[in-house]
């Protein structure tokens, strides 16, 4: 193990990115939490002896971010104690105006951080090669990957060579990508022959291995429900062969829930589901939700939501995919006594909604809760 | 409830009063003025309103003024079945208590605060507040119509009637639901408080995330701009730098032609040498042709111009002659001018002789006529003077004639009348003195003279006798009065100058006849004289004409015009038409005295002077024409003769350039030079194509333009490439400080805020939504059930109201079940509208229509009129009256007055009478 060598590989740490899903607070402490993992990923390097980190894109949400946004990333940078390479990808492209010529990024950052500017190889720490394909522009004409190892010939011998690219491979954006896309069958084969020895992708936030020595680290911190393996930061070994090993830094999970609701039973589950989750404060839920309830649990379920809404980062009913209806039954409206005008009015209400009319299920629910707090 | 019993201790005025009322029926409470009526009705809501420790100023003021007692009030009524017995003191000795007795006679008993209580309880259990309210209708509100909706035993009525559930207990849902309402929308339907308040917070988010979403756009048009400009800008560089190689290929091309392009600019000045050499002499062989051309023509025109000048000479001697004829036949016209109009004069002078005369022969006629007429004016002038009698004469002549024959008269008839005849022959002398007549001095034989004595007649026969007659003093007076008259007559007639009165009378006469003659001579003599004294006219006429004799003798030989022969040796020349004039030229020997035919001659001798002027006018004609042309004809020899000696001059002027020219060069020289000139000039052209095709071959000409173009593009290129970078530089500043602003972070907080406040608003909107559903659907339901059940409400009033107004009695209830309007004989009215008795009568026939339908309800209750019917008139009362006690037949009605007649009328009542 004399002659290996171990470095972390991010990406998509996207700073400045807003959740409108989370309200004002979540946000904020969210926006902190992105923070907090890339603090933590200088941990993990000290931890694991690690030579530098790369970020292999997107490290800002945006080239015109606020000015807070880059000065928290510098603080946050400078709490990783090994160099640094960063890589400007799609969302802070090298374009004109970019954020990585700006006389704020330039003035703050911290000395141990290199940002890929070309496509020239260089040398990081001693031994060890870093060439980049930094995107200049937010829509590349062409495979944004090439220039990094077009013109490489096999790294020298006992230098190892690290590529550090951003974009979807041509096998997982399944075709439906606006922007070229990365050849993934020219990269393995730079792999093969010995031009790079690692390629660190970037742009996929899901932790993902494409070869054993093609990687996408995945963000570092989650984004959105939809992400399969989120917050994970790469340590990377390479010696005579290669290890890969996802360390987790993310403290945020983002959860989709589906349900079907019909009677108490099934709300109480969704209940105990809400009881079990961790770190409920740190956690985003967006529920999908089928069925139909009584008058009385459909009540029970708004306050249930509107509770854990409090308790938890944030909790959403998927519009897309909320369908619970209020089903009120002969024994509900009975139950309030209501007679004459008024169990007239809740009659028709009732017999709109069975005839589709969702307003009058609102309409309903609320005459109900009106009825059973005046009686 | 029914009441049965009222007991006031202390009471205000009242010291103790026990006041027992039947229980069903209709009954009048009579009393006077502050015997306590209203008390009772006081009374029993104190009682249960009020603990017996209360300190409400209700207590204080029921206390009698002045007495430190204690009021007290028990009531006894039926309350849901059960009967109570209620006593209750204030203020000292207080107590409460309460016996209830059930229905199967079971007997309950409280006192103090737990009676208080219970009694409470009942009441509220089983009365209905608002219904108590409207039945009791204290003094003063008699007028007031009541408002029931809420009354929950009319409400449970009205269903019972009407079939429609009424659920009493909805109200509160009522009110719930039109305050959950209310929190969205205003009473009209417009959003109101946070929902509106949403509505405006997304507008303006909506906003800010656009204008975010602009700057947002802006930057990335910047960037792509940006973008382009440094793709255009690596474009024109690589453009750039291959044109400024081309550039450096032309300059090392042009450098090895320029060699070529140096000989061929030698050669071509050599030719341009000969070429100007070349064209000196042939300008020299020009002039020479130009001089020997000029030296030909020069003499040409020279000999032409001399003989034109003598044409011309000829021409102008002619001419002066023609106008010397001219001149000379004018002179002779002139010169028979002058003849003619002599004789014009002469004719015109004998003319003017013969006038003369005339006028002058008719003058002297004139001048003895006017003599003729003077000598007659001078004799009807002495004729005239002679006569001294006028008509004024003669008028005093008859009056003085008159006058003596009156006083004759008189004279007579006073007067004796003496006639005396001489019958002898004695002779009879008479004398007398004033006696009138002649008396004859003596009488012949038989002559009788009758006499009239005023004075003294005496008559005697000489010698005989004698008789004096005297007339008496009358006599003398009549008398002296003929006296007088016959000296007037006298004195007149010598002042006329006549005999008597007829001779005056013909004397007037015939100065008549003279004074007219005057007139008649005198107006002859005017006529004559009118255009002056004739003999002056006649001594000019005279003088004019001299010596008659003499002027008769020149006037017979006027002028004669005679032949002129020089005239016609003049006009020979001239072949006029006038010439005839001459030939019949005759002058007639005028007539002595013959004035028409002077006058003729005058007019033939005018003729022929017009006829020579116009001669005259032609003759000048002609000379002005000659002496014009002779005019022109001498300029045209004078210019002809100027220009012969001008050729003349210039003929010589070109024969010695010609000269000279030879002198220098002769003409065979000239020519020779010039063919050795084009010789040369063709040999340097030939030289100058071989190089030309030398500089054709090696594209010489075409490098220098080559370079210049490429310079020229390169120039292009180097300032495209500057404004590029010029543009490029200010759109990367521009990106630099939106990079500062942080315009994404600001668009993503933007749509954060925006999503944000739009969640918060579709949350209130589907709330609002949802309460106004219900809000209408609820209100819709009620306003439908209200319909309904106010109709057996409606049918009662209308019942009992028919009994006083008659079947076209209608009314018509709003929403709380009031009664809105009332329809009679058609004509419906709002309440408001009626009369203060209408009015009263409604309300107490809607109270009684409220009592009926309640009545078979445990929930009833007692009908109390604190004095009522106030309003209304007799008729009406009796009305009233009738219903009220029918009303009876239902329940406990109370009627409290102080005035029972009005309600005497109301059949079954029960009066009860309380005393001061």
């Amino acid at each position: 193990m004399e002659d290996s060598i171990t470095f972390l590989h991010s990406s998509d740490w996207q700073l400045g990115m807003m959740r409108r899903f989370l309200g004002p607070d979540g946000q904020a402490r969210w926006g902190q939490g992105r923070l907090d993992a890339v603090a933590r990923i200088g941990a993990v390097a000290t931890e694991s002896n690690a030579a530098f980190v790369v970020v292999t894109g997107d490290v800002f949400e945006h080239n015109q971010v606020e000015r807070q946004t880059i000065l928290r990333a510098c603080e946050a940078l400078k709490r990783i104690p090994v160099p640094v390479v960063l890589l400007p990808g799609n969302h802070d492209a090298l374009e004109p105006g970019s954020l990585w010529t700006s006389s704020q990024w330039q003035a703050h950052a911290p000395a141990h951080v290199t940002v890929v500017t070309d496509t020239a190889p260089f040398e990081v720490v001693p031994g060890v090669e870093i060439v980049g394909a930094p995107w200049r522009s937010r829509r590349p004409l062409s495979d944004p990957a090439a220039p990094g190892y077009a013109d490489l010939q096999p790294a020298p011998a006992g230098t190892t060579r690290i590529l550090l690219v951003h974009g979807q491979l041509t096998s997982l954006s399944g075709g439906m990508s606006d922007v070229p896309t990365i050849d993934q069958t020219a990269l393995e084969a730079a792999v093969t022959d010995g031009r790079v020895h690692y390629v660190g992708l970037g742009d996929r936030h899901s932790t993902t291995r494409v070869t054993d020595r093609i990687w996408f680290s995945g963000t570092q911190e989650v984004t959105t429900p939809e992400e399969t393996d989120p917050g994970n930061v790469l340590k990377v070994t390479i010696g005579s062969g290669i290890t890969v090993e996802p360390v987790r830094v993310g403290a945020w999970h983002m959860v989709d829930h589906k349900v079907e609701l019909y009677d108490e039973e099934s709300l109480t589950a969704l209940e105990d589901w809400f009881a079990e989750l961790p770190d409920k404060e740190r956690t985003y839920v967006r529920l999908a939700g089928d069925g139909s309830l009584p008058l009385p649990l459909l009540s029970r379920l708004d306050a249930l939501i509107d509770a854990q809404g409090e308790v938890f980062a944030s909790v959403e009913r998927w519009t897309k995919f909320w369908t619970v209806r209020p089903a009120p039954d002969a024994a509900d409206l009975d139950a309030l006594q209501l007679s004459g005008p008024a169990r007239a009015a809740m009659e028709e209400l009732r017999q709109a909604l069975a005839g589709g009319d969702e307003a009058a299920g609102a309409a309903l629910s609320l005459m109900h809760r009106l009825a059973r707090d005046a009686g | 409830m029914r009441l049965h019993a009222l007991t006031l201790r202390n009471f205000r005025g009242v010291a103790e009063r026990t006041v027992r009322l039947p229980s069903i029926g209709t009954t009048v409470v009579v009393g006077d003025n502050e015997v306590g009526k209203s008390s009772l009705v006081e009374a029993f809501g104190l009682i249960f309103d009020l603990p017996d420790d209360s300190k409400s100023t209700r207590i204080r003021d029921i206390q009698p003024v002045g007495q430190d007692v204690a009021p007290e009030v028990t009531a006894e009524l039926t309350l849901g079945g059960r009967e109570l017995i209620y006593t209750k003191r204030w203020l000292k000795n207080r107590s409460t208590e309460l016996t209830v007795v059930e229905s199967d006679g079971r007997r309950t008993s409280w006192t103090g605060r737990e009676a208080h209580n219970e009694a409470e309880r009942l009441f509220h259990e089983h009365v209905d507040p608002v219904l108590w309210q409207t039945l009791m209708v204290s003094q003063g509100q008699s007028l007031v119509l009541p408002t029931p909706a809420d009354a929950e035993p009319l409400i449970t009525a009205v269903t019972a009637e009407s079939g429609t559930p009424v659920d009493g207990a909805s109200m509160p849902l009522v009110s719930a639901v039109e305050h959950e309402y209310l929190r969205y929308w205003t009473r009209g339907g417009r959003a109101t408080g946070d929902f509106a308040r949403s509505e405006k917070t997304v507008t303006a988010a909506e906003l800010t995330a656009a204008q975010a979403l602009k700057a947002m756009e802006e930057v990335q048009q910047d960037i792509r701009r940006a973008e382009r400009l440094t793709l255009d800008l690596a474009d024109v560089d690589s453009r750039l730098s291959d044109q400024l190689t081309a550039v450096e290929e032309v300059r090392e091309r042009k450098q090895a032609t320029d060699e070529i392009l140096l000989r061929r600019d030698s050669v071509r000045s050599r030719a341009e040498t000969a070429r100007a050499r070349l064209e000196n002499h042939t300008r020299t062989r020009v002039e020479r042709e130009r001089l020997l051309d000029e030296v030909e023509r020069f003499t040409k025109t020279d000999a032409e111009l001399t003989e034109r000048r003598a044409d011309a000479d000829v021409v102008a001697k002619a001419a002066a002659e023609t106008v010397q004829a001219a001149e000379a036949a004018l002179a002779d016209v002139i010169e028979l001018k002058d003849l003619r109009r002599s004789d014009v004069q002469d004719a015109e002078r004998r003319v003017s002789e013969l006038v003369d005369r005339a006028e002058l022969e008719r003058l002297l006629d004139q001048q003895t006529e006017l003599a003729d007429v003077r000598a007659r004016i001078a004799a009807a002038g002495t004729i005239l003077d002679r006569i001294k009698v006028d008509d004024a004469t003669v008028a005093a002549l008859e009056d003085a004639r008159a006058a003596v024959v009156e006083a004759r008269a008189a004279l007579a008839v006073g007067v004796p009348e003496v006639v005396v005849r001489r019958l002898g022959a004695e002779p009879v002398e008479l004398s007398a003195s004033g006696v009138d007549g002649r008396v004859p001095a003596e009488l012949g034989f038989d002559e009788t003279a009758e006499l009239l004595v005023s004075g003294e007649l005496v008559v005697g026969v000489p010698g005989q006798v004698e008789v004096v007659v005297r007339a008496g003093g009358e006599a003398a007076t009549l008398r002296s009065r003929v006296d007088d008259a016959v000296r007037v007559e006298k004195e007149l007639l010598k002042k006329a100058g006549v005999k008597d009165v007829a001779a005056a009378r013909e004397l007037l006469r015939k100065a008549d006849t003279a004074t007219a003659e005057l007139h008649e001579a005198r107006r002859t003599e005017r006529s004559l004289t009118a255009n002056g004294d004739p003999g002056e006219r006649i001594a000019v006429l005279t003088a004019r004409l001299g010596d008659p004799e003499e002027t008769e003798e020149s006037g017979g030989k006027p002028a004669a015009v005679e032949g002129v022969p020089g005239q016609m040796s003049l006009f020979e020349e001239f072949a006029s038409p006038l010439d005839t004039l001459f030939d019949d030229f005759e002058v007639p020997e005028p007539e002595q005295g013959d004035l028409a035919g002077a006058q003729r001659l005058l007019d033939q001798a005018r003729a022929e002077l017009a006829a020579v002027e116009r001669m005259l006018t032609d003759a000048e004609f002609a000379v002005a024409q000659s002496r014009k042309a002779a005019e022109e004809d001498r300029s045209e020899a004078q210019q002809a003769r100027a220009r012969a000696e001008l050729a003349g001059e210039r003929l010589a002027a070109a024969l010695e350039t010609l000269e000279t020219a030879r002198g220098l060069l002769d003409d065979d020289a000239v020519s020779s030079a010039e063919s050795e000139a084009t010789a040369e000039v063709e040999a340097v052209l030939a030289e100058l194509t071989g190089v030309q095709a030398q500089v054709d071959a090696a594209g010489a000409d075409q490098v220098a333009g080559e370079l210049a173009d490429a310079l020229a593009v390169a120039g292009r290129l180097q300032s495209e490439r500057d404004g590029l970078r010029d543009a490029l530089r200010t759109t990367e500043g521009r990106l630099e400080q939106s990079g500062r602003d942080g315009l994404a972070t600001r668009r993503d907080l933007a749509d954060l805020e925006l999503a944000a406040v739009r969640a918060e608003h579709e949350r209130l909107q589907r709330r609002a939504e949802a309460a106004r559903r219900v809000y209408e659907t609820l209100g819709r339901h009620r306003a439908e059930a209200q319909t309904k059940y106010s109709e057996p409400l409606q049918s009662r009033i209308e019942a009992l109201g028919r009994g006083v107004y008659g079947p076209s009695f209608r009314v018509r209830l709003d929403d709380d079940l009031a009664v809105a309007e009332r329809e009679l004989d058609g004509v419906r009215l709002p309440v408001e509208a009626l009369s203060t008795g209408a009015q009263e009568q409604l309300a107490i026939i809607t109270r009684l229509a409220i009592s009926h339908l309640v009545s078979t309800g445990d929930g009833s209750v007692p009908v109390i009129f604190d004095d009522a019917l106030g309003w209304s008139d007799k008729a009406r009362l009796r009305d009233m009256g009738a219903l009220l006690g029918r009303a009876g037949d239902h329940g406990q009605i109370i009627i409290l007055t102080c005035m029972p007649d009005r309600y005497e009328y109301v059949p079954k009542a029960t009066f009860i009478k309380l005393d001061g």
